[in-house]
């Protein structure tokens, strides 16, 4: 066995990696006009994955409508809802549509007319002795970030009962997502949660024997759709072709569907919109038909998509979908990171000063901040740095640059330890048999620092498999994110557990890929 | 005509003077040995005459040719291309060998007249099974340095150095790595190249194998040569102090 061999295999593997990399990049084309609909896919019944691995919910419903109406093609957009104005600004979705409040945000976004009416309740233990809201003195409530229950409780247009409220509480606690709220509730972790009425019910529905849901209420608010503010002109037309869904009966069938007859608010009593605007008023024409379609509301409505209990089976099927896009992931970053890294161990243990300190600022800024606000940064920054607006598959591109330049100033250090870690004896004789720099390293020193970089770079190759879930930041749908989705709409950890049993058969194929190469290099000492 | 030739080489490193002005000629065919205490200088003086150190003033050539000459700023080196090509004239064989731990004996051997002299790879492969054969390990091609004992290493590394076809060979140390009982091996192979008229220049402070192998001693001390000459002159009838204390010390 030669080492010729070996480097020929590694060099297959980057041919192949590289060709999986064209393959994910592939799909960017477009035709029709896109609609962008930016959505928590953890907020069930607005917006979430079904049993079948598809994003479903009533605001989907209603904007797959309204798609249809305009000639427009829908997408699904789940979003990180920490990052969903960066999403909204920068033009990577086109709406908000997602049980959104609009109450407190008035001035933030261009807003159709109100069509949920939503009011902020609290949920709590049955029989945990909580029963009006001056009961929750003391102790602990946990309500979503960026939440409207946590704008009600403590945001600058609270009422001074509902701050007096968050006063006395032991903590307010933010959580990411309703299923660890309701995890932490049932858990003993807080004692009550705070939230849409909608989402309450919906939670509830499955679970009523254990949560009750308080009379009383924080506060009582209206969701509407969330335009970039200016965007009149998308705005009407949404708007139009709600109403006209409000006329011709399409509306209240797929409110019916959904189970929302108390809170549906849409209404052609608002002839304003918040912002003073006057809204479209649609063709009477088109509600001739309106009796026909209410006759089919009955019907829709006994099939109504409730908590279909989702085998290990579905849960593994769903899973795997997003599996290609964490091994994608894995497989670019690996392919562009590694080399990278060689061109920054370079300039760091270069005899000039200017790219040594470059690279030393470089390794020092992507080890020391998070990955997570990496990744952050370069999908926003052509937009809010350069103003250009970024192409739909940037978003894919931008985890990849990422976690690329992210890894690149790891294995950068682990490369020079390496290098460094040679005698300088092999450089003097390679030197005095007549090999230029260049040659002596990747003939004499590349090949001996491989095999002593192996078990860190294993190390790193690792824990790159469990980051990869990090892409959830810039809601890219990788296997993680998808396994939250599935444990949202199916209130259970099972889906985390799926995913995590996925990750170590991953992690458990790496680890013994890796040491089959450290047993190859075995052949020297 | 002289293979070598150092000129007033000087040498500092931060304030110690490590070598003050040494001159030395080495010609075709001739074995010359540099003995001394530890500290004396001559290991750097073999770094120097391979480049592996930069001399501070002087001038060296190799088959009358300048390579490093002087200046009034200290000495001028020539370009990166020019000094390899100054390497191709000797070989070093290292006191610990440096053999390419990745390589096969083979490979190490002939790696360097393939990629680098970019000689025919039959040709160069047949001289080495040659070499091999000559060194006495014609049956280890195949093995890496890491399966062989330092006496079979210290082989190869001779082999290695022998299939560049240099004008002349520097040993540094070349039994302090080894058992006694080996050394004799060696000086067999080095009496050998000597009787091929190889070149050869060995750093040592084995007095009784430099005494064996070589035509010239040069005996240095405190960065200077203190005296040379045959063996049987310098080492057995000592004109200068510190040549004697030197041998005296070492027969204690």
């Amino acid at each position: 066995m030669d080492k010729a061999s070996i480097s020929k295999k590694f060099l297959y593997l980057f041919v192949m990696a590289v060709f999986a990399g064209f393959i994910f990049m592939g799909n960017t084309c477009q035709a029709k006009q896109e609609f962008i609909v930016g959505f928590d896919a953890e907020f069930p019944p607005y917006g979430y994955m079904d049993e079948n691995g598809d994003y479903t919910g009533f605001d989907l419903d209603l904007a797959e409508e309204v798609c249809k109406r305009n000639g427009w093609t829908l997408v699904k957009r789940p979003i990180s809802w920490n990052t969903k104005d960066s999403e909204l600004e920068s033009g990577a979705i086109s709406c908000i549509w997602n049980g959104f409040t609009m109450n407190g945000r008035e001035g933030q976004y261009t807003w159709s007319t109100p069509y949920v009416d939503n009011s902020q309740v609290v949920i709590t233990k049955s029989g945990s002795g909580i029963k009006e809201l001056k009961d929750l003195s003391g102790r602990i409530l946990a309500v979503q970030t960026d939440s409207s229950a946590l704008a009600a409780l403590e945001g600058e247009d609270a009422t001074d009962e509902n701050k007096a409220l968050a006063e006395s509480l032991k903590e307010l606690q933010q959580v990411e997502d309703y299923n660890s709220a309701f995890m932490n509730l049932e858990s003993g972790m807080v004692d009550a949660i705070a939230m849409d009425i909608g989402v309450a019910a919906y939670q509830l529905s499955s679970k009523s024997d254990k949560f009750i849901m308080l009379d009383e209420k924080l506060s009582s608010e209206e969701y509407g759709i969330g335009f970039k503010l200016g965007n009149t002109e998308l705005r009407d037309k949404v708007q139009l072709a709600l109403l006209g869904m409000l006329q011709d009966g399409t509306f209240d069938r797929i409110v019916n569907k959904w189970g929302l007859e108390d809170s549906a608010c849409l209404s052609f009593e608002d002839t304003t919109y918040i912002d003073g605007c006057k809204v479209p008023v649609p063709d009477s024409n088109s509600g001739d038909n309106t009796g026909n379609k209410q006759e089919g509301t009955s019907n829709v409505k006994s099939s109504a998509p409730k908590n279909v209990e989702m085998s290990i089976a579905q849960i593994v099927k769903q899973l795997s979908t997003g599996l290609a896009a964490t091994v994608g992931i894995f497989l670019l970053t690996l392919l562009f990171s590694m080399p990278l890294g060689l061109a920054v161990a370079a300039a760091r243990m270069s005899k000039y000063k200017i790219p040594q300190w470059i690279a030393r600022i470089y390794i020092s800024i992507l080890r020391g901040t998070p990955l997570m606000l990496q990744l952050i940064v370069v999908f926003f920054a052509p937009y809010y740095v350069f103003k250009i607006s970024t192409p739909y598959a940037y978003r894919f591109y931008a985890v990849i640059i990422g976690f690329s330049l992210n890894y690149s100033a790891y294995f950068a250090e682990i490369y020079r330890s390496g290098i460094q870690s040679i005698p300088q004896g092999q450089r003097e004789a390679a030197q005095i048999m007549g090999y230029n720099r260049g040659q002596a390293f990747f003939r004499i020193i590349f090949p001996q620092m491989v095999k002593r970089v192996l078990p860190p770079v294993t190390n790193e190759v690792i824990t790159l498999v469990k980051d990869t879930s990090l892409a959830f930041a810039l809601s890219y749908s990788e296997m993680f994110t998808i396994a939250k989705q599935v444990a949202a709409a199916q209130k259970s950890l099972v889906p985390l557990f799926v995913a995590g049993v996925f990750y170590y058969i991953f992690n458990f194929i790496v680890a013994l890929l890796m040491e089959r190469i450290e047993k190859r290099l075995d052949y020297y000492k | 005509m002289s293979v070598l030739e150092m000129e007033n080489i000087k040498k500092s490193f931060g304030s110690k003077v490590v070598l003050k002005d040494i001159t030395l000629k080495v010609e075709k065919g001739e074995v010359v040995s540099i003995i001394g205490p530890s500290g004396s200088g001559k290991s750097t003086l073999l770094r120097c005459a391979t480049f592996l150190e930069h001399i501070d003033n002087g001038e060296i050539s190799y088959i009358g040719k300048k390579v490093v000459t002087k200046g009034t700023e200290g000495a001028v080196y020539p370009p990166k291309k020019e000094l390899q090509q100054a390497c191709s004239n000797f070989g070093l064989v290292f006191q610990n060998f440096n053999l390419f731990p990745h390589f096969s004996v083979m490979k190490n051997i002939t790696d360097a007249p393939i990629v680098i002299q970019k000689r025919n790879k039959d040709e160069v492969y047949r001289e080495a099974r040659e070499l091999l054969k000559k060194v006495g390990i014609g049956d280890k091609e195949n093995s890496y340095p890491c399966e062989l004992s330092g006496g079979q290493q210290q082989r190869v590394a001779i082999a290695r150095a022998l299939a560049l076809r240099p004008a002349m060979l520097y040993f540094d140390e070349p039994t302090s790595a080894l058992d006694p009982e080996i050394t004799a091996e060696i000086l067999r192979v080095l009496k050998s190249l000597a009787a091929e008229k190889m070149t050869m220049v060995i750093v040592t402070h084995e007095i009784d194998f430099a005494r064996a192998v070589s035509d010239r001693v040069v005996f240095m001390d405190g960065g200077m040569v203190i005296e040379e000459g045959k063996p049987e002159d310098v080492i057995d009838n000592p004109e200068n102090e510190r040549t004697k204390m030197f041998l005296k010390k070492l027969h204690v």
